[in-house]
């Protein structure tokens, strides 16, 4: 076996170039699947997170806000979308509903009231089962007008360093409040967030001529709902969507299979690239592998001639097809790996902040999985010119070659 | 040693070989010559068992290697069997020695010190010195013949089977690799040696092929029916009431 692999190792450096094409379209196409299943795997991690952390059985939206809803909900970007405040006590009345929670985006649309851009949304302590429930330490009473609850990475946005200190003094909109608790991280747009109270939200509308928002004293956003015990989220929703007419709900499933498909496109053309790439990939190794054995056909005839048998013929040519795959899927999911990891900020900022890394067993899965794979279709590829070469005579093998 | 009988073989409606019959004992020098194009290299490689005839059989220390199977062929090539093509026949991503450790390579065990130092010596032998570690593309074409002879003596064959070994090399060469098949030969191995060039019939017992049969080479002057290009059969029988 030795003598084999020595053999396949002489051979595969004697032609650099081949042997590095080979390699290296494999590789690339190794690297943009495992790129791919990487990317594809962190949106749903993050779509996961996303609909577990929403807290709230049911999202109830102005229908007018479209799109735009589903970006703020998930993500935190910018919005501009309210509806009457009074529409809470309409969705509490909806039979089915346990408890509800109205929040309203504050955040300006041009962001210039803070250091760095983080959104700024009131709720109400008292009735709030979606943000408190998410606090890295708990509060023995519900916040107050001039504290604040702040995402994870609220404080280094606006500070400028990694600083996770309670107490911590920050200022919003001309507004000196203090940080009464940090929400866990989720990698969604909750972590560019400060939570304050809905009283506090309503008098920096009212007091903040420098930092216009475009809401009103008797305006929310959103309304979280939670259900009753027994009660079918859609079923409820739906209700909400008859009763109410002007207001759109969204279950987490739905919020987040409707955001996902935005993200989608990405994934599948990463996918797509992926697989084109493969097909390529192989097509290129394969036809450089057919005429490597072609070309190589006196050699083998002479080899057989020399007294290798059939079988270690086959068994050099699959070696051979095996160490091209084998490398060049590594070399692929290195590369892979390497891109995505040093690609990640951009990545984050492409979807909306809200990435989610997948963890490391994961990749250690992908890698195995493509590794294997690329070994599987190089073994099936180099079968059938090693069957074919290892049933010539010798001396066909010889003078075919010539 | 080597027992070919009423071997037969035809490519698409060319017959090749005619029931050739030939017996080559051990020790012997055998020149078989004739046209290129002729079958000579057909014949040497159904005695060494490259390829097949379409009819006879091919007896080889008395084994009846048609019967074999492929693994107990590959053997039987690997040690019994040195071939010296007429074309470069060295690999080229081996080194020089190397090349000539190929044989132990595709025997059962992997070479060992002892194997390296018979190949050295034997690189010696056939003149080529501190070439050990080049590899065949930076050998002349003679240098590269020589060693392709070393690597055919590399599992101490019993028979070399050379096939047009001086083709292409220039006359000094040719006469020096002739030299070392002679002194091969003169050390016990048994040589059957194919080449269009009928000035080395002196060198053992030689023979004719022609238009697909054997006949005992008789100097400048082929027997009449050779001459003619006859396929009768009465020439392979002239040629096997000798041989035999």
């Amino acid at each position: 076996m030795r003598q084999i692999v020595y053999l396949v190792k002489q051979n595969l450096k004697r032609k650099p170039f081949r042997t590095g094409l080979m390699l290296g379209g494999i590789a690339l196409a190794c690297a943009v699947l495992f790129a791919a299943a990487v990317l594809s795997k962190g949106i749903h991690a993050t779509l996961q997170t996303a609909a577990e952390r929403l807290g709230a059985d049911i999202v109830a939206v102005p229908s007018s806000a479209g799109e735009e809803a589903l970006s703020a909900l998930i993500s935190g970007n910018p919005t501009s979308f309210y509806m009457p405040a009074s529409l809470e006590d309409a969705v509490r009345k909806v039979p089915g509903v346990q408890q509800t929670c109205a929040q309203v985006y504050l955040r300006s649309l041009d962001a210039a009231c803070c250091v760095a851009p983080v959104a700024l949304v009131g709720y109400n302590p008292e009735r709030d089962f979606t943000i408190t429930p998410w606090v890295l330490r708990k509060m023995s009473e519900p916040l107050r007008n001039d504290q604040i609850i702040v995402g994870a990475k609220v404080i280094s946005a606006v500070v400028g360093t990694p600083a996770k200190a309670v107490g911590q003094r920050l200022i919003f909109m001309g507004k000196p409040f203090t940080v009464a608790s940090i929400l866990e991280p989720t990698g969604l747009g909750t972590d560019y967030t400060v939570f304050l109270t809905m009283e506090t939200a309503y008098q920096m509308i009212e007091g903040s001529p420098l930092y216009p928002v475009p809401v009103k004293q008797d305006q929310i956003s959103t309304i979280l709902v939670k259900v009753a015990e027994g009660a079918n989220p859609a079923e409820v929703a739906g209700t909400i969507e008859k009763q109410l007419p002007g207001m759109t709900t969204y279950t987490p499933g739905l919020l987040m299979r409707s955001f996902s498909g935005q993200l989608q496109s990405l994934v599948d053309a990463l996918f797509t690239a992926g697989i084109v790439f493969s097909v390529l990939a192989l097509a290129l190794a394969g036809s450089l592998f057919a005429l490597s054995v072609r070309q190589r056909m006196r050699e083998l005839g002479l080899f057989m001639a020399i007294g290798a048998g059939r079988r270690l013929i086959f068994r050099l040519i699959v070696l051979e097809a095996v160490c091209i795959a084998g490398v060049g899927g590594l070399l692929g999911v290195f590369v892979g790996f390497a891109a995505t990891w040093f690609s990640r900020e951009v990545i984050t900022a492409m979807i909306g902040n809200m990435y989610m890394w997948p963890e490391t067993a994961y990749f250690v899965r992908v890698a195995v999985l493509i590794t294997v794979a690329t070994l599987t279709v190089g073994i099936l590829g180099a079968l059938y010119p090693a069957g074919r070469i290892s049933r010539i005579e010798p001396y066909e093998a010889v003078r075919k070659g010539e | 040693m080597i027992r070919l009988e009423a071997l037969g073989k035809r490519y698409k409606s060319v017959e090749v070989l005619n029931r050739i019959t030939l017996t080559v004992d051990a020790g012997e020098f055998v020149v078989i010559t004739g046209r290129s194009g002729g079958g000579k290299t057909t014949l040497l490689s159904i005695a060494g068992a490259l390829t097949k005839p379409d009819e006879g059989a091919v007896y080889i220390e008395g084994i009846d290697i048609l019967r074999l199977p492929e693994s107990e062929l590959a053997a039987l090539r690997n040690r019994k069997i040195g071939f010296v093509f007429q074309f470069p026949s060295l690999i080229a991503a081996l080194t020089v020695l190397d090349n000539v450790l190929l044989p132990v390579a595709f025997s059962d065990r992997s070479p060992n010190r002892t194997d390296r130092d018979f190949a050295e010596s034997l690189l010696e032998q056939v003149g080529i010195t501190g070439k050990n570690a080049l590899y065949p593309s930076q050998l002349s074409g003679g240098q590269q013949r020589r060693v392709a002879i070393a690597r055919a003596m590399m599992n101490r064959p019993s028979i070399i089977l050379a096939d047009e070994p001086t083709g292409d090399l220039d006359e000094t060469t040719e006469a020096e690799i002739m030299n070392l098949f002679q002194e091969i030969n003169r050390r016990g191995t048994t040589v059957v040696m194919v080449t269009h060039a009928v000035d080395y019939a002196e060198l053992g017992k030689a023979y004719v092929l022609k238009n697909g049969n054997l006949f005992p080479y008789e100097g400048a002057a082929l027997p009449a029916s050779a001459a003619r290009g006859a396929t009768a059969a009465a020439p392979a029988g002239s040629v096997q009431g000798e041989v035999l």
